[in-house]
C-alpha cells in the first residue's frame, strides 16, 4: 500500500480559502463514504482544523484514486473548482506523507510552533474515521505513531513549553505570584481587544471576583457580556470606584487608551496601605504605559508591561525554535521504523495471496492429473506427472510474464525485469537453491520435473 | 566520646549533602531535567538514610546505654534525619520546586557542624530523666521546622528579587509562587513555635527543678536568645493577620529566627553555655562533667 496525503494549510491558502475548505462532521463523512464507494480498495482519512485540510490516503501503488481523483473528491465536498484547489495543493506521498503528519501532530507545521492543540483535533480526527471504518491497518499504524511520536517529541525537545501569546504569558505573571485564585480578585480596566484576551485567559484561573472598569461603562458592560460575566462573578464597576478596586484587587489589567499613567505612585501610596500588605499584581498592556513605573517599587506591587509579556513570548519561540532540529529527527527515524512496519505488514499480506493463489492452482492441477491417472495405464504416468508440472509452472509464470509483455507500454519493465532477476536468482546462471519444505521433504519427480536451465529464464533470454 | 566512625561517616555525608547542593543550585540556575530531579532526590535519600543509621548506631553502640541526645552530634543527627526526608518531600512537590537547592546547603551546614561537634565535643548534656530528653527532642525538632521556615524566608527573597527584578521572565517556574512559599513559612513556623513553645516550658520546669542551678538563670544568654527566638515565631504564625508583617518582613522573621536560634544552640553548646553557667559561679556542672570525661 502506498501512502499519500493531499491538502492545503496556513502555509499555501489564505483565511478565505482554508475557511471554505473547513470540513464539518457531516462533511467528513460524505467525503469519506464517496472515498470507500468509488475505490473499496483504499483508506482514508480527513483531517481539518482551522489552520488545514487534509486526507490521507492508503492505496495500492498504480492503482486509483490519483492526486487529480482526490483532489475532486475534496473540491466537491467543499463546493469549490478542483482547479482553485490545485493551485494550493500540498502533495506527498510515501515516507513523505508519514512525515507530514508526524510533524503537524508534533506541532513542527503548526502556525505557533509546538502548539499542543492539534494532538488533540488529529485524534478526534484519527478515531472518527476509524469509527466509519475508512481506516484499515495502514493508516491505523500511520495515525496512532504520529500520535505516539508526538508525544515522544514533547517529552524530549519540550517544544510545547513556554508561552506563546501575551494572554497566557500574564498568566504566568500571576502564578508567580499566586498559588490559588479561587479566593482572588482580578480587575480589568479599560475594554479593548487586548483586554479582552488577556482577560478571557484571567477567566481561566477562575477567580474568585472580575471587575471591569472603563470610562464609557457601556463598553465595560459590553465587554462584560462578551466575556460571559455573571453577577455573582462581577462585573462592571463605575470609573469612580477604581481606587476602592485598587483596594481589593489581587490582580489588575489595563489597557486603556489614556495618553497619561493612570496609576501612579502617589496614587496607590495611599492604598498600599489600607491592601495590608496583600501583593498587588500589575498586566499593563497598553501602550503608552498605564501604570507609572515607579509603581513597581511600592512593596508588595509586581508591575508587567507588554515589554515584558513580548519578552517572554519572544523568548518562548526562540527557545522552540532551538528545538525543531531534535524533533526533526525523532520524526525522521520514526517515519523510517513506521514505514517499515507498513511494508512489512504488506509483504506478509502479499505472500499469503500469493500462497494462496500458487495453491490454489496446484489445486485445480492436482485434480485434473489425478482425474487422469486414475483412468490411464500406470506406464503413462511419469509422463501425466511431467505434462502436470509443465502445465503448473506455465500457469504460474503467465501471469508475471503476461506483465513483462513490451507492448504494455505502462508495464515499468525495468523494475520488473530487475525484481525478477533478484528474487529468482538469475544472475548467477547457476539454478537456485530448492526450498527446504518440511511438508513433503522427499516429494517424487521433483528432479524430473525441474525444466532445464535455460528454459527456467525467461526474462533474461534475448 | 569521641567516635571516630561518627566523624567519618558525617564527613562523608557532608560531601554527600554538598554534592546535591552544587546540583541543585545549578538545577536552579540552568533548568532541571526530570533525571537530575531524581538524582538530587537520591542524594538527600542517603542523606537522610545515612543520618538516621548514625543516629541509631551512636544510640546502640556508642553510648551504650539508652540515654538518646547526650552529645550534641546526637541532636543534629536528629536533626538531619528529619530535615532530610522533609527537604525530599518538599523538592518531589511541584508547587515549591526547587527547595533543595535553599535547603541543602543548610543541611550541609547541619553535617558540617556535626563533625565539629563529633571531634570537639565541648559539653555534654546530662540526661538525668525522661524530661531532660523530651525538653531536647522537642528543641532539636523544633529545630527541624524552624529551618524550613528560614529556607523558606531565603526562598521567598530569592523568589520576589527574581519577580521585581524581572530576571529570567521566560522561565517563570523555577520557584514556587510568593502565596506557595509564605504559607510554607507559616506552616512550618506553626508547628515549630508549638516545639520550641514546648521545650522552653519543660526547660523553665527542669531549671527551676534543679537545686543547683543559680538564680539568675533567666537572663542567662541562652534563656534571652531562646524567649527572643520565641516572639519571633510567635510573630511570624501570624503574619497573615497582620498589616505589617507579611511578605518580604515574614521571611526576613523567619531568617533571623533561624539564625538566633542556631547562635542559641552554639551558646547552649559552649562550656559554661548552660542555664547555670551564666556567671561561671561555682562553674557550670556540665562543664565539670565534660572534663570529667575529658
Amino acid at each position: 500500500m502506498r501512502v499519500v496525503m493531499i491538502g492545503v494549510s496556513h502555509r499555501t491558502a489564505a483565511l478565505e480559502l482554508r475557511e471554505r475548505l473547513s470540513l464539518s462532521a457531516d462533511q467528513v463523512a460524505r467525503i469519506l463514504d464517496d472515498a470507500r464507494s468509488s475505490w473499496p480498495h483504499i483508506e482514508v482519512a480527513a483531517l481539518s482544523t482551522c489552520n488545514r485540510t487534509e486526507l490521507y490516503v492508503a492505496k495500492p501503488p498504480h492503482e486509483p484514486p490519483t492526486v487529480e481523483d482526490l483532489c475532486t473528491l475534496l473540491a466537491r465536498a467543499c463546493a469549490i473548482e478542483p482547479q482553485t484547489l490545485l493551485n494550493v495543493l500540498i502533495h506527498r506521498e510515501q515516507e513523505q506523507a508519514i512525515a507530514h503528519l508526524f510533524r503537524v501532530c508534533s506541532g513542527l507545521d503548526s502556525m505557533v510552533l509546538g502548539e499542543t492543540q492539534i494532538v488533540g483535533q488529529v485524534k478526534r480526527a484519527y478515531e472518527s474515521c476509524a469509527e466509519r471504518q475508512s481506516v484499515g491497518p495502514v493508516l491505523h499504524r500511520v495515525f496512532q505513531s504520529s500520535l505516539s511520536v508526538a508525544k515522544q517529541v514533547r517529552t524530549a525537545t519540550g517544544i510545547d513549553a513556554g508561552r506563546v501569546s501575551v494572554g497566557s504569558a500574564a498568566i504566568d505573571f500571576a502564578r508567580q505570584v499566586f498559588e490559588t485564585f479561587t479566593d482572588k480578585t482580578v480587575v480589568g480596566v479599560g475594554a479593548g481587544e487586548m483586554a479582552k484576551v488577556t482577560l478571557r485567559h484571567m477567566l481561566e484561573l477562575a477567580p474568585q471576583k472580575l471587575y471591569l472598569v472603563n470610562r464609557t461603562p457601556a463598553r465595560a458592560h459590553a465587554l462584560a457580556e462578551s466575556l460571559g460575566l455573571s453577577p455573582a462573578q462581577g462585573g462592571p464597576r463605575p470609573w469612580e470606584a477604581l481606587d476602592q478596586l485598587l483596594v481589593e484587587a489581587d490582580m489588575l489589567v489595563t489597557s486603556t487608551g489614556s495618553r497619561e499613567p493612570i496609576i501612579t505612585v502617589e496614587r496607590m501610596k495611599p492604598l498600599i496601605r489600607l491592601r495590608r500588605s496583600r501583593p498587588l499584581v500589575f498586566i499593563d498592556i497598553a501602550v503608552p504605559r498605564d501604570v507609572e513605573e515607579r509603581v513597581a517599587s511600592l512593596r508588595n506591587t509586581y508591575v508587567y508591561d507588554l515589554d515584558d509579556l513580548q519578552a517572554v513570548v519572544a523568548r518562548t519561540h526562540e527557545d522552540r525554535r532551538s528545538q525543531v532540529d531534535q524533533a526533526e529527527r525523532m520524526i525522521h527515524e520514526a517515519v523510517r521504523n513506521c514505514l517499515s512496519e507498513v511494508q512489512h505488514r504488506d509483504i506478509g499480506q502479499l505472500i499469503k495471496a500469493l500462497r494462496a493463489r500458487l495453491h490454489a492452482l496446484g489445486a485445480l492441477e492436482q485434480e485434473r492429473t489425478l482425474r487422469k491417472i486414475a483412468a490411464a495405464d500406470p506406464q503413462d504416468v511419469p509422463a501425466l506427472v511431467q505434462e502436470h508440472t509443465s502445465r503448473l509452472i506455465n500457469k504460474i509464470l503467465h501471469l508475471p510474464i503476461d506483465a513483462l509483455d513490451h507492448r504494455r507500454s505502462e508495464a515499468p519493465l525495468g523494475f520488473y525485469s530487475a525484481a525478477l532477476r533478484k528474487l529468482f536468482q538469475l544472475d548467477t546462471g547457476e539454478p537456485p537453491e530448492p526450498p527446504e519444505s518440511p511438508e513433503s521433504p522427499e516429494r517424487p519427480n521433483d528432479g524430473a520435473a525441474a525444466p532445464p536451465a535455460e528454459s527456467r529464464d525467461p526474462v533474461s533470454r534475448p | 566520646m569521641h567516635d571516630t566512625i561518627t566523624t567519618l561517616s558525617l564527613v562523608l555525608l557532608t560531601a554527600v549533602s554538598a554534592l546535591a547542593s552544587v546540583l541543585a543550585l545549578r538545577n536552579l540556575v540552568a533548568g532541571a531535567t526530570v533525571r537530575q530531579r531524581k538524582t538530587i532526590v537520591s542524594l538527600i535519600g542517603v542523606c537522610a538514610l545515612g543520618s538516621l543509621l548514625l543516629f541509631t548506631y551512636r544510640l546502640v553502640v556508642v553510648h551504650r546505654e539508652f540515654t538518646p541526645l547526650t552529645a550534641h552530634v546526637d541532636g543534629l543527627l536528629l536533626i538531619a534525619a528529619l530535615l532530610s526526608p522533609t527537604i525530599g518531600y518538599l523538592h518531589a512537590r511541584s508547587r515549591i520546586a526547587n527547595i533543595a537547592a535553599f535547603a541543602l546547603p543548610l543541611l550541609t551546614v547541619i553535617f558540617a557542624w556535626g563533625i565539629c561537634a563529633s571531634a570537639w565535643t565541648l559539653r555534654l548534656f546530662e540526661i538525668h530523666t525522661t524530661w531532660n530528653v523530651l525538653h531536647l527532642a522537642s528543641v532539636y525538632l523544633g529545630t527541624v521546622f524552624v529551618g524550613v521556615a528560614g529556607v523558606a524566608g531565603v526562598m521567598f527573597l530569592y523568589a520576589q528579587h527574581r519577580l521585581k527584578r524581572k530576571t529570567d521572565l521566560a522561565h517563570p517556574q523555577k520557584v514556587a509562587s510568593l502565596e506557595s512559599i509564605e504559607k510554607l513559612i507559616i506552616n512550618a513556623s506553626v508547628i515549630g513555635f508549638a516545639l520550641l513553645t514546648l521545650s522552653i516550658a519543660l526547660g523553665v520546669v527542669l531549671i527551676t527543678g534543679d537545686e543547683r542551678a543559680h538564680s539568675g538563670w533567666w537572663y542567662s544568654w541562652k534563656v534571652a536568645l531562646a524567649a527572643v527566638v520565641w516572639v519571633i515565631f510567635a510573630l511570624v504564625i501570624n503574619v497573615r493577620h497582620s498589616t505589617h508583617f507579611r511578605g518580604v518582613r515574614a521571611a526576613w522573621l523567619a531568617i533571623v529566627g533561624l539564625v538566633l536560634l542556631i547562635v542559641t544552640m552554639v551558646v547552649a553548646n559552649m562550656p559554661s553555655g548552660g542555664v547555670d553557667g551564666v556567671h561561671g559561679a561555682g562553674g557550670s556542672v556540665e562543664a565539670a562533667r565534660f572534663e570529667e570525661v575529658a
